[in-house]
């Protein structure tokens, strides 16, 4: 990691451990699904900003994880919060193997669309099939132990609002680490190369299809394991989770922050947890002014949050060197 | 002082686990200045009709009650936000307890948001009364026994009077029956309901079309081409949301409205909205818990109805008396809890106690607290009517029915459809 971004990345590590020490407790508590956003955008953008493949249906991962949860905690009552990360990271794997082996065989508006109806159709499902995933009512993601310990002297609220929250940011900082491994290796690089060109990456001897499923499977275990802490904080797995918008969300979020940055998605995922936190006390017609937002950030800032702060720094850059 | 890595990770350290130390985050309770509560309540998309009805009410009560001294000398401040899906709904509930330290939170329209905030607020333990939004689906699993959630009577307290109505009124005059329903556990249940009941009572019927259309859809084509291939003699529908109004429309240019009997246990939601135009007499609207235009309305229903008519430029549907029934029933309580601690403020589970067995007079009539924290209220249906003044349809004075939901949903710890089989009915 390059010194700037280092520097970078623990000021705001440090900047976020402080959270519930100095902020009110309610923020400590809204930033968990930050956290959770933040993991499966690292993902997301592996695919999107590195490899150049833009899903429509990645929240139907984020459902798995939060399913997985439900379904490995509280119908097989397995309490270990780590065991069932595994698992659902493993679930997003399975699933996103089969499915990446016919999406990723396209690109551009097909993949788009082929990935929304794979969305859709796990929404269907998980709607429909009442018996097995309870409907619209979903099933319920029951208190883990999180590193063997069961937390018990803490209500939830609490047990969020500390423990889990530190966790979080463990967990955030150690899946940052391996994409960022993932992003600077010999394979990362194939990536981009395929993203940029990828008859020419072919004629190189990059196997494309292989790496881009490759990204894909990778894309949904960071997805997977994001759905988790989600439903681990909400308590339950309901459909809306894998609806076509909640995909929409996790491409605002990329977009916002910058898509061509590393670290962009992570600062979309907090711009727009705050933003919304804050545009939600003021109106209920908050939904237009994200969509102002979201307007405004792909006409004057195409490189997102992450591109005023590349186009700072290079400014400063360039008068120190004059 | 020399700061080494070692001191500065140690100092990063100490305070993370100070952070992290239970009973950090309990929210303060204050017992001076103004009685902070809370509302959760929709205002946009396709229960907005419900939100904004709910919320009306409350400011109104609060007016009133601030201007006769508030909850027990304190005066009401209301901190409103936005029920939307059920993982921000949550956010919002915690940032009512954990940020304004609100007292008491009111509201939810949604079941799967009222179900999803359930485990929430008992963790919380922060007392919280529901305007509407249970089913009997998830209930057993997900809210078991709550302490601090009040909730409202249970949704198929229509479904079962509606029935009821039918088939005291129509028995005899329809076998062929089709359901169009909300796709949701509130929709299935309602049909389900409807169903168990002609069952319990040896009515012959033969189901010809079961319609699911997606909560809120605005696409009814094929579901009204269906209902009418079918031929059904009566429909029973708890379209509740935008999309009822939309489906009249279509089923009157269909000719699904001629000669068919109609029963509609929630289309009260939307009453407005059902025009003359389109809507036809005689069917079975059910108005919930409040009917505007009751001729046997108190002096209190007819005071808001019209205070609502003249700032809202409408009238108001049955939330209104759910949301006047939690902020009523939670002042009553306040103060019995007060008072039987010689006018000290009374804790959390003081208020809870003084909720048990409580009544109050409620918009739409009597309403009070069973001990498992499930509402009993007042229930109002009729016969759908062309003859008043407005340009939607009213209900034929001459055929109002009241029920108190004590003879229409299932006793504590009863299952619903074990009940539906067994309960004495009264019609």
């Amino acid at each position: 990691m390059r010194g700037a971004t280092a520097m970078i990345v623990a000021a705001g590590v440090v900047a976020l451990g402080l959270v519930p020490v100095l902020a009110p407790p309610f923020y400590a508590n809204l930033l968990i699904p930050f956290f959770g956003y933040a993991i499966a955008l690292l993902g997301f953008n592996l695919l999107f900003g590195y490899t150049g493949l833009l899903s429509f249906g990645h929240a139907m991962f984020l459902g798995l994880g939060a399913y997985g949860a439900a379904v490995m905690a509280g119908e097989n009552g397995i309490k270990s919060f780590e065991v069932v990360l595994l698992g659902v990271a493993l679930a997003g794997a399975l699933v996103a193997l089969p499915i990446g082996l016919l999406c990723v065989r396209f690109i551009g508006i097909f993949f788009g669309m082929l990935t929304l109806a794979f969305g859709m159709l796990t929404h269907a499902i998980l709607f429909k099939f009442y018996h097995l995933t309870g409907g619209d009512s979903g099933m319920r993601v029951p208190r883990m132990n999180i590193l063997g310990l069961e937390f018990q002297a803490y209500n939830k609220i609490e047990l969020l609002a500390g423990p889990f929250y530190y966790y979080c940011l463990g967990l955030l900082v150690l899946c940052g680490l391996v994409m960022w491994r993932i992003v600077h290796s010999p394979f990362g690089l194939h990536l981009r190369a395929l993203s940029n060109n990828a008859q020419k990456a072919e004629y190189l001897g990059v196997r494309v299809y292989q790496f881009r499923l490759a990204a894909f499977v990778i894309s949904a275990i960071y997805g997977a394991i994001g759905g988790a802490i989600l439903g681990f904080r909400i308590g339950l797995a309901d459909p809306e989770i894998v609806h076509w918008t909640h995909s929409g969300h996790l491409v605002f979020m990329t977009v916002l922050g910058g898509f061509s940055s590393f670290l962009g998605p992570i600062a979309g995922a907090l711009a727009l947890t705050l933003l919304q936190d804050q545009l939600q006390s003021i109106t209920p017609y908050w939904r237009f002014i994200l969509g102002a937002v979201l307007a405004a950030v792909v006409i004057f800032l195409p490189r997102g949050l992450a591109g005023i702060a590349g186009t700072g720094a290079a400014l400063a850059k360039r008068r120190a060197a004059a | 002082m020399r700061l080494s890595r070692r001191r500065v990770l140690k100092s990063l350290a100490a305070t993370g686990a100070a952070a992290a130390s239970p009973g950090v985050f309990m929210p303060a309770l204050a017992q001076t200045g103004p009685l902070k509560i809370g509302i959760l309540a929709p205002r946009t998309g396709i229960a907005a009709s419900a939100g904004i009805s709910g919320l009306a009410a409350t400011e109104w009560a609060v007016e009133k009650f601030n201007a006769g001294g508030g909850i027990a000398g304190r005066k009401i401040q209301l901190v409103v936000e936005e029920e939307t899906s059920p993982k921000d709904t949550i956010e919002r509930f915690q940032k009512l307890v954990q940020q304004e330290k609100v007292e008491c939170v009111m509201g939810i329209v949604s079941t799967g948001v009222g179900l999803a905030l359930g485990p929430v607020v008992e963790e919380a333990r922060a007392l919280t009364i529901y305007w509407d939004g249970t089913t009997q689906d998830g209930v057993d699993e997900k809210l078991l026994n709550p302490k601090y959630l009040f909730r409202s009577t249970d949704n198929e307290c229509e479904a079962v009077m509606s029935s009821l109505l039918a088939i005291k009124h129509w028995k005899g005059q329809f076998k062929r029956i089709a359901g169009i329903n909300p796709d949701y556990s509130y929709g299935r249940n309602n049909m389900a309901a409807f169903i168990a009941l002609l069952k319990r009572f040896d009515i012959e019927h033969e189901v010809v079309t079961e319609q699911w259309p997606k909560v809120g859809t605005m696409e009814l084509t094929s579901h009204v081409a269906a209902l009418k291939a079918a031929n059904p003699d009566l429909i029973f529908s708890s379209l509740l949301f935008a999309d009822l109004p939309v489906f009249m429309k279509q089923a009157h240019a269909a000719d699904l409205t001629k000669g068919t009997k109609l029963v509609f246990p929630a289309a009260g939601w939307q009453h407005t909205l059902m025009k003359k135009d389109f809507t036809p007499e005689g069917m079975i609207f059910g108005h919930n818990t409040l009917y505007f235009d009751n001729p046997q309305a108190t002096p209190m229903q007819k005071e808001f109805v019209a205070w609502y008519a003249e700032k809202q430029k409408d009238y108001p549907n049955w939330e209104a008396d759910r949301a006047y029934f939690a902020i009523a029933s939670y002042k009553e309580a306040v103060e019995k809890a007060s008072k039987a601690k010689s006018g000290q403020w009374p804790g959390v589970d003081d208020v809870i106690g003084a909720m048990h067995g409580l009544s109050v007079e409620s918009l739409g009539g009597k309403g009070g607290w069973r001990k498992d924290n499930i509402a009993d209220q007042t229930f109002v249906q009729g016969f759908s009517t062309h003859n008043n003044k407005y340009d939607f349809v009213t209900l034929d004075p001459a055929k109002i029915e009241t029920m108190y939901s004590a003879d229409l949903q299932k006793p504590p710890g009863a299952k619903f459809w074990d009940w539906l089989k067994t309960a004495q009915f009264k019609i």
